[in-house]
């Protein structure tokens, strides 16, 4: 016997599983290896030693913790089983693939989304009702774009002008009001001036 | 060449171990998970009662920590809990998913916390002198229970994990070679492999202890 096949057998000898002749060839070797014979010895003396150890016992609580912990106990497994009525397979599919889709913060991004493209729309002056595939020609949503913010800034100029004469109107009365001696002279020279003014 | 005579005492080997596993423990176990499954309360009561004492056990002498040992068995068992489901009867025995399922937490500890004990080594070191001149009275090999406890639990600890879970598993546990190979994933022939080699280191980490086998 090689000291492979020695090493092979030692479990099953350790074991006393070994047939009889197996169990004769493996302790023939040992008078002649060192090496073997102390292994032998090692494993024999380890696998005794084993003996004198008493089992690890829990402590008694650790039990109470653990059922403490799965508090619903068995009922909750049966609850996960699959005794529930079968899914039809419109709910399987569906279900499945737009499950994800139907989580708030996807329900919500997508509102974000669509709102936002609905105010660059009106931006741009796209009616989504009388949409044709020629108006998302970029050029022409570029052309759209620019001509409806040069509106957008012509109608601030022009409300800021407006606002601009207006208190000046109004401060200018306010100055007549006060001052009494201008009033028969100055309303035409004022007129006059708002003329030429505007 | 002439044969050297050694004391048939010596070689006249009685395994310690149990030859064949009754069948009415496994049925038992079939039976708990079957009832836990159809929703019995105290079926699972009775599956934490019957196994906490092989998990925690596998635990604590894997990891040599009380509070360790305890916070493990009560992840096993919550996975256990979440998992019951995945248990075939057909495809193996309940201890073997059971002790498999440890194994992995054990291993992903193992991993998790390697950094705390690269440091704690250090003082192991300092602490191993301290302890080969205070062993002097093991040298009679009558030890109580608890030390021999004491000893195996720190000469275990200087096994790789590989040796060491297969020594926990056979020595203590006393699994069969298939489900240990089953639970580690490796073949039979490397189980005993391993155990060899881990008897072997584990019988020079007790002698360096002063203990006489």
């Amino acid at each position: 016997m090689t000291c492979a096949e020695f090493e092979i057998l030692l479990c099953d000898y350790v074991d006393g599983t070994l047939r009889a002749e197996e169990k004769t060839a493996l302790e023939s070797h040992l008078p002649g290896c060192a090496a073997c014979k102390q292994l032998a010895e090692d494993v024999m003396g380890v696998t005794a030693f084993f003996e004198r150890v008493p089992q690890a016992e829990p402590p008694a609580e650790l039990m109470t913790r653990i059922l403490h912990h799965a508090p619903r106990g068995p009922g909750a497994i049966a609850e996960r089983l699959p005794s529930d009525p079968p899914r039809s397979w419109g709910k399987r599919i569906f279900g499945g693939i737009f499950q994800s889709w139907l989580q708030p913060r996807y329900v919500m991004g997508m509102a974000m989304t669509i709102l936002s493209f609905s105010m660059l729309a009106r931006f741009a002056h796209i009616e989504p009702r009388q949409l044709r595939a020629s108006d998302l020609d970029p050029v022409k949503v570029w052309q759209g774009i620019d001509d409806h913010s040069h509106r957008v800034y012509d109608r601030a100029m022009k409300y800021y002008d407006n606002l601009r004469l207006v208190i000046e109107i109004q401060s200018r009365l306010q100055e007549w009001t006060n001052d009494p001696s201008q009033n028969g002279a100055a309303p035409g020279a004022r007129t006059s001036e708002r003329g030429s003014q505007k | 060449m002439a044969t050297v005579a050694i004391p048939a005492a010596k070689w006249s080997w009685e395994s310690p171990y149990p030859q064949v596993r009754t069948t009415n423990s496994l049925d038992a176990d079939v039976q708990l998970v079957e009832r836990c499954l159809s929703g019995q309360e105290a079926a699972w009561e009775d599956l934490v009662r019957l196994h906490t004492r092989r998990v925690y056990s596998i635990c604590y002498r894997f990891t040599n920590s009380d509070p360790e040992a305890q916070d493990l068995t009560q992840d096993v068992f919550l996975r256990v809990f979440k998992n019951l489901r995945s248990f075939r009867a057909g495809e193996g025995l309940f201890i073997v998913w059971l002790t498999r399922l440890t194994r992995n937490l054990l291993i992903d500890h193992y991993r998790r916390t390697r950094m705390d004990r690269a440091t704690e080594s250090i003082e192991d070191q300092t602490s191993a002198l301290e302890e080969n001149t205070a062993a002097i009275a093991r040298t009679d090999g009558m030890l109580a229970g608890r030390e021999a406890s004491e000893l195996l639990q720190a000469a275990l600890q200087k096994l790789s994990p590989e040796l060491r879970e297969t020594v926990i598993l056979r020595d203590l546990e006393e699994l069969e070679y298939r489900e240990i190979a089953k639970i580690l994933n490796v073949p039979e022939g490397t189980v005993k492999s391993r155990l060899n080699r881990g008897r072997a280191e584990l019988a020079k980490a007790l002698r360096r202890q002063k203990v006489r086998l």
